[in-house]
């Protein structure tokens, strides 16, 4: 099979800080990436690449056989992108926000209204479409910035921390959709500081640490090579931080004093 | 922290044992002032807020505030030569710096002095309700006195040469009051503003009352010095004036008067008392009912999610606004419509922007009264014979107007959601510069085109049809100005900018040439006014130009676009 998503000797650095060192990764249609490491690590650096918003760094990126750093076009129109902690134009409505990202993707009008009502209600939303979204709450907004980013069908689905501010009932719709959007062939590529979902919606991780992949497969071949322990424990190992129980004494010392 | 801070500080806690024995901490007072003070000092205040120049960061605000206080001070000296008795002096000095005192705090009251995220950062800690209240007081006290001093600063150094150190020490007391008066009234208007809207909407109405305030100043600023020339001012005395009585800030200068002489008629004294007994009264009502009230409301405005609030449901969300309308009709493609939707409705609804826009629809107002005001010698036969006077008035309203569509066109570009354009750089977007010709529509649609009409209206009644070419001739011209003015600067797209990029390089330098630009243009069409022909054909010329300019901001692409998108 093709590779929908092809890394090649990725390099990026913001002035003299090098920040993505040598990345190479290969994703495929209908596969859910966890994609994981500490802060700084450059996640989002590499999401911003993928989405053509940076285009001025070294190596090859494709995504369906297009370059990005060309065809950025062709690149943004196949992808459907949820920045972490995203603003949206919380004066607008639902409604006329999603129509002016639709028309941004230049999506048939008609299409587009009934694919946000249908989303907006699937998102038990429905009543609140024609309302201004300053008054919503973070769950509510961060709903609205996932239909954005699935409005125009995209092949690829980039989310940064979608769950952030969801409640209970909605992170397990997301989740479900997550999975079925894999079913349908999508690709996702899902970065999150949470280990335990990590652990459940993707079908293979990779995880990079100060610029570099330093591990990437399934959560069996992980448990295989690492030992059988949870992600989160050897997300701490692989990272070089096993001593973080250390840290933590630390902290408690500082206290005594 | 700077030496003037330092000193209303160690003022302010001067009576510590005092506090203590109240039952206040005062280390954690002393912190918290502290604090606020070292806050006070980065943030630009009401003042420097429309000031342009926010390259460094503001480090020491305090001097600033001070120095245009003092400044502003200096400037109410002017009232001191109005008439002849000294209550007429006071009584507009009073009535001045009530004004501004008041128009300075409604501001700042809400951004500096109470502070909502206290809520937040003080409430969880251990600090006792005194402490707190102390501290909010202090920090209160301190502001004021770094407003009120400077400012009365001139006038008190006046009064000490007029009428001595018996004269000057009356005068601070008219000072405090005024002071007591204001806070009164500030605190008035918070909670009226309260009763009526919901807290969520609470900082949008208060830019209205700035926007409201600030053309109140503008006008007075411009009618004032007509009107008192309009007066014979030497022997002006405002005691003669009727109903004067009921004028609390009259009474603060007859009770000057009254206790600086001590004599004074039966009205006189009454007044005087007055005087003293309405600051006070304010004073009670402000401690007793209005601020304990005013700042539970007011824990209500961070609670993002104060009950099931009924959020504003906007109208249409159909295809048949009177937007959608016009955007169907004036744009060309799917995208452009987009970016003239856009800004339209976030023009409408986007708080900052309406706090730099819509004060200029008022200056407006303001100049086309004055214009009528200088206009009264104008008969409506000089009009419908076009003469150079009537020329001046069809042309002033014409192009000075543009004025708005300039400042529309200058401030669609930033706004405090400019991180939410992330989802114009992520989406493919062939031509951006679509988008932003759609922007500069909507901005001519709504800014000037309602203007032009009304212009129109009104010169058909009072000159008729013939006046038409011209009307037309100007309208095309300012869409060139502002299709110029966009093509050769304002490369961005609309609501992506931070407001404090506002410096970037000479805007305000460009923001000259464009009126100049517009004069020069007024003065060609002034000469070729009454030919027929000439307006014609430079009217053609001049539609098919702006034409051939949004044809070309249509077609930017994403390397001309002057992208902000950084990390």
């Amino acid at each position: 099979m093709e590779a929908i998503i092809r890394i090649k000797n990725l390099f990026k650095s913001y002035g003299a800080k090098p920040v993505l060192k040598d990345i190479n990764l290969e994703v495929y249609p209908g596969e859910v990436i966890g994609y994981i490491g500490p802060n700084g690590a450059g996640k989002s650096t590499t999401v911003k690449i993928l989405c053509g918003l940076l285009t001025d760094y070294e190596g090859e990126v494709t995504v369906k056989g297009f370059d990005v750093k060309h065809q950025t076009l062709e690149v943004k129109k196949r992808i459907g992108y949820v920045p972490e902690l995203a603003e949206l134009y919380d004066v607008l409505t639902p409604m006329e926000y999603l129509s002016f990202c639709g028309a941004l993707y230049g999506m048939n009008e008609d299409v587009c209204h009934d694919r946000i009502y249908r989303i907006m209600t699937a998102f038990d939303l429905s009543t609140n479409i024609d309302q201004r979204m300053d008054s919503f709450s973070k769950g509510m907004r961060q709903k609205v910035l996932l239909a954005s980013g699935l409005l125009h069908n995209p092949d690829i689905i980039i989310l940064d921390e979608p769950l952030s501010g969801l409640d209970a009932n909605s992170v397990i719709i997301i989740k479900e959709l997550i999975s079925k959007l894999a079913q349908e062939g999508k690709t996702i590529f899902y970065c999150s500081h949470m280990m335990d979902v990590v652990e459940k919606v993707s079908n293979r991780i990779v995880l990079i640490d100060e610029g570099r992949v330093v591990a990437n497969g399934t959560i069996d071949e992980l448990r295989d090579r690492h030992g059988d322990q949870s992600l989160e424990k050897m997300f701490a190992y692989l990272t070089g931080k096993d001593a973080l129980s250390a840290s933590a004494d630390a902290l408690l010392k500082a206290l005594e004093s | 922290m700077n030496i003037i801070n330092k000193s209303f500080l160690k003022l302010a806690l001067l009576p510590s044992s005092f506090y203590q024995r109240m039952g206040v901490d005062t280390l954690k007072l002393k912190a918290i002032v502290t604090t606020k003070l070292m806050m006070d000092d980065r943030r630009p205040n009401s003042i420097q807020q429309t000031r342009r120049n926010k390259e460094k960061k503001i480090s020491s605000s305090t001097i600033g505030t001070m120095l245009v206080s003092g400044l502003i001070g200096l400037f109410y000296l002017l009232f001191f030569s109005i008439g002849n008795d000294i209550v007429t002096q006071l009584t507009f000095y009073l009535t001045v710096f009530f004004f501004m005192l008041s128009l300075t705090l409604i501001s700042d009251f809400t951004s500096v002095l109470i502070d909502i995220r206290d809520n937040q950062i003080i409430l969880p800690k251990p600090v006792s309700d005194r402490t707190f209240v102390l501290a909010r007081l202090l920090h209160i006290f301190i502001h004021l006195c770094k407003i009120v001093l400077p400012m009365s600063l001139a006038g008190l150094v006046y009064m000490l040469t007029a009428s001595g150190i018996y004269g000057a020490i009356l005068f601070l007391l008219l000072i405090l009051f005024t002071t007591a008066i204001s806070i009164f009234f500030i605190n008035a208007v918070y909670i009226f503003i309260l009763k009526i809207t919901t807290p969520q909407r609470f900082q949008s109405i208060i830019s209205y009352v700035q926007i409201f305030f600030a053309i109140v100043m503008y006008g007075s600023y411009q009618l004032f010095p007509r009107l008192l020339s309009t007066m014979s001012l030497d022997d002006f005395k405002i005691g003669s004036q009727t109903g004067i009585e009921a004028y609390p800030v009259y009474w603060l200068a007859n009770t000057w008067q009254v206790l600086f002489e001590l004599k004074g008629s039966t009205t006189q004294a009454i007044m005087a008392v007055a005087g003293v007994a309405f600051p006070f009264l304010c004073t009670v009502a402000v401690i007793r009912y209005l601020a304990p009230s005013f700042n539970q409301k007011l824990a209500l405005l961070n609670s993002s999610t104060a009950g099931p609030t009924k959020a504003k449901a906007v109208q249409k969300s159909g295809k048949r606004s009177y937007a959608n309308w016009l955007g169907k009709l004036f744009t060309g493609s799917q995208l452009e419509k987009a970016g003239f939707l856009f800004t339209w409705r976030m023009t409408s609804r986007s708080r900052d922007f309406k706090v730099k826009v819509y004060p200029s629809i008022g200056y407006m107002v303001v100049y086309v009264f004055i214009l009528f005001f200088n206009s009264r010698k104008l008969s409506l036969a000089d009009l419908a014979e076009e003469s150079t006077k009537a020329k001046f008035m069809v042309l002033g309203a014409i192009y000075f107007t543009s004025f708005l569509l300039i400042m529309a066109i200058g401030q669609i570009v930033y706004s405090e959601r400019f991180k939410a354009a992330w989802i114009l750089y992520s989406s493919p977007v062939e031509k951006p510069g679509e988008i932003i010709a759609g922007a500069t529509k909507a901005a001519i649609f709504k800014f000037y085109i309602p203007i032009v009409v009304f212009i129109t209206l009104a010169g058909l009644v009072l000159i008729g049809p013939k006046v038409l070419p011209n009307i037309v001739f100007g309208l095309f011209n300012q869409v060139l100005i502002a299709a110029i003015m966009v093509y050769g600067g304002n490369k961005y797209f609309p609501f992506s900018l931070q407001q404090s990029n506002n410096v970037k390089t000479g805007s305000f330098l460009r923001g000259l040439v464009v009126l100049f630009c517009s004069a020069l243009v007024a003065i060609c069409h002034y000469l070729i006014y009454s030919v027929l022909p000439a307006i014609g054909i430079c009217a053609l010329l001049s539609v098919t130009a702006s034409w051939l300019l949004f044809d070309s901001i249509k077609r930017l692409n994403w390397n001309r676009i002057e992208s902000s998108y950084q990390e």
